[in-house]
């Protein structure tokens, strides 16, 4: 696929705030701060800023209001607030909103619709129970499946999950060494909300259970959070003071057959995975052999088997075995570090983010005392196989 | 209808039927479980939607077909915490089959209770829930041993 834009945009800069249960100010004033933050980063000022890309999901079930600059921040009221004067503005529908974002952004940039576009994401956590309703009339497609008693994204994972364990005979137990594995990475982010509060198995299984067979630690803990990364192009980026990381590929899941709301059968998210696989090797003109680092989506543990299932780090069905005995351990020399940067258990419902994260930290030679040797090529996954996607990132064009 | 339950009893959320699952409805409060069915290319397809996603159709002229509501359980998972209101928990959703219509797969309570011991692949038949005179939701048993093995 010689056609498309491999290579041709980088990462120039990028800003991360605190991520906290609970910020002291609101999401919007807490993304005028970080943006700003990751365009000084990227030795760029606002005026330099002419795209802006996000995806403003609040992903609740529950009966929360979407109010920009509150519980979700749109590029529009980014750039409004900001006091940008862009030429392209734009946003992003649907789960996968890393690779979503990011091929807006590369397609803004390679088109010479924007030279600079900021991407963020914009996470909040609202006061009482995230996916809590009170809802006593429920209409349109919920009806199908609420009033059965089947609401939510627990439920709905909670079921995808339990046909892994039942068709392969894995255990519950088995999870316990990718959420302590993610948690232990999480625990040395500084601006985790995890921050220095790794956990034990004891502590992941004793655990409230919320929908069998998914507990309280099988679920990222939803915060208040902000991220935000500066692309332009290779060009560009190579006159801007920090390193860039190219834009190898990307590829995001195609829509999923249609069911019932958030109904997720295995054998439906594993046939979209590897469809999403093959297309993302195409696009990045590399192979599962080349990644020095896999970083795979978490926000429900069970992701995590299913991803390196679809990539092919381990056998279909083989994930839950291959996870034990320290196999996937970043401090281990021979552990596939695919949680080194703690995944979304380990920093909070950043969805995205954390994946992304590390792997331009960690290419870029920025990840401190983290920082590991020979990451030339990472791929970082969003969401579900079946609802997100993946994007490679590489420290050299191909 | 038996065990008639008031909305004001259960406090469970209602469906509002609307002009497409007006028929769905109407007969699930007869007790009848019936499954949309495209006229053009005679699949089923759950929920309705406005296109046929078997033959794409735009013109599908969903009817609503009654089924047996026999199925196989394919997952099931224990919810011990409910984010609706009118729920006692712990309840057991399973993921089920249809026998009618393969490969279309609904959700329902299954009312044995959680602490009844399930495999995948084991079946069940449709019952329904009575909410209130008008609305009955359709849920899960377990079918009888002689008709559990698939």
């Amino acid at each position: 696929m010689s056609d498309f834009a491999r290579d041709q945009v980088a990462i120039a800069g990028y800003a991360h705030s605190t991520v906290l249960r609970h910020a002291d100010r609101s999401l919007g004033a807490l993304t005028l701060e970080t943006t700003r933050t990751a365009i000084a980063d990227a030795g760029l000022e606002v005026a330099d800023i002419d795209g802006f890309v996000t995806s403003a999901l609040f992903p609740t079930a529950g009966d929360h209001a979407v109010e920009d600059g509150v519980s979700t921040v749109t590029s529009d009221w980014l750039a409004s607030h900001l006091g940008a004067d862009p030429a392209y503005v734009s946003g992003f529908q649907g789960m996968g909103q890393i690779p979503g974002i990011v091929a807006m952004a590369v397609n803004a940039i390679t088109s010479g619709a924007a030279k600079h576009v900021l991407i963020h994401r914009a996470l909040h956590n609202p006061q009482g129970r995230y996916h809590g309703s009170s809802r006593r009339t429920i209409r349109g497609p919920q009806q199908w499946t609420a009033p059965q008693g089947f609401f939510g994204p627990v439920s709905a994972i909670g079921l995808t999950y339990n046909e892994y364990l039942q068709r392969y005979g894995a255990s519950r137990e088995a999870m316990a060494a990718v959420v302590v594995e993610a948690r232990k990475n999480g625990a040395r982010l500084p601006w985790s909300v995890w921050k220095d509060k790794p956990i034990t198995a004891e502590d992941y299984l004793a655990a409230p259970m919320i929908s069998d067979p998914i507990g309280r630690l099988d679920c990222d803990l939803p915060v208040d959070g902000v991220a935000a990364f500066v692309l332009t192009s290779a060009e560009r980026a190579r006159d801007l003071p920090r390193a860039p990381v190219y834009i190898s590929g990307y590829a995001s899941s195609a829509p999923p057959r249609h069911r019932l709301p958030l109904h997720w059968p295995l054998d439906d998210v594993m046939a979209s995975g590897r469809h999403v696989v093959e297309r993302l090797w195409v696009r990045s003109g590399v192979s599962l052999d080349n990644i020095d680092l896999p970083q795979i989506y978490d926000g429900f543990s069970p992701w995590a088997y299913i991803w390196m299932e679809v990539l092919g780090l381990c056998p279909v069905g083989e994930a839950h075995r291959f996870v034990q005995d320290g196999r996937i351990d970043s401090d281990r020399p021979d552990g596939l570090p695919v949680l080194s940067g703690g995944g979304a258990l380990g920093n909070g419902r950043m969805h995205g983010i954390p994946q992304m994260l590390e792997c331009y930290l960690q290419v870029s030679g920025r990840a401190g005392d983290r920082q590991r040797d020979g990451i030339d090529i990472a791929l970082a996954c969003a969401s579900s196989p079946h609802m997100g996607g993946a994007v490679v990132y590489r420290k050299e064009p191909g | 209808l038996t065990n008639v339950q008031s909305d004001a009893t259960s406090g469970r959320p209602l469906p509002e039927p609307d002009e497409r699952s007006a028929p769905y409805w109407a007969a699930a409060a007869d007790h009848v479980l019936t499954v949309a069915r495209c006229s053009r290319c005679q699949m089923f397809t759950v929920p309705v939607d406005e296109v046929c996603s078997q033959c794409l159709s735009s013109d599908p002229d969903f009817r609503f077909v009654p089924v047996i509501g026999a199925g196989t359980i394919r997952s099931w998972t224990v919810v011990r915490q409910s984010f609706l209101p009118g729920f006692d928990v712990p309840f057991v959703l399973v993921d089920v089959e249809l026998a009618d219509a393969p490969d279309v797969r609904l959700i329902g309570r299954l009312l044995d209770g959680p602490d009844v011991p399930l495999r995948l692949g084991d079946q069940v038949e449709v019952v329904f829930e009575d909410l209130t005179p008008e609305i009955s939701v359709p849920a899960f048993t377990l079918a009888s041993p002689e008709a559990r093995q698939p």
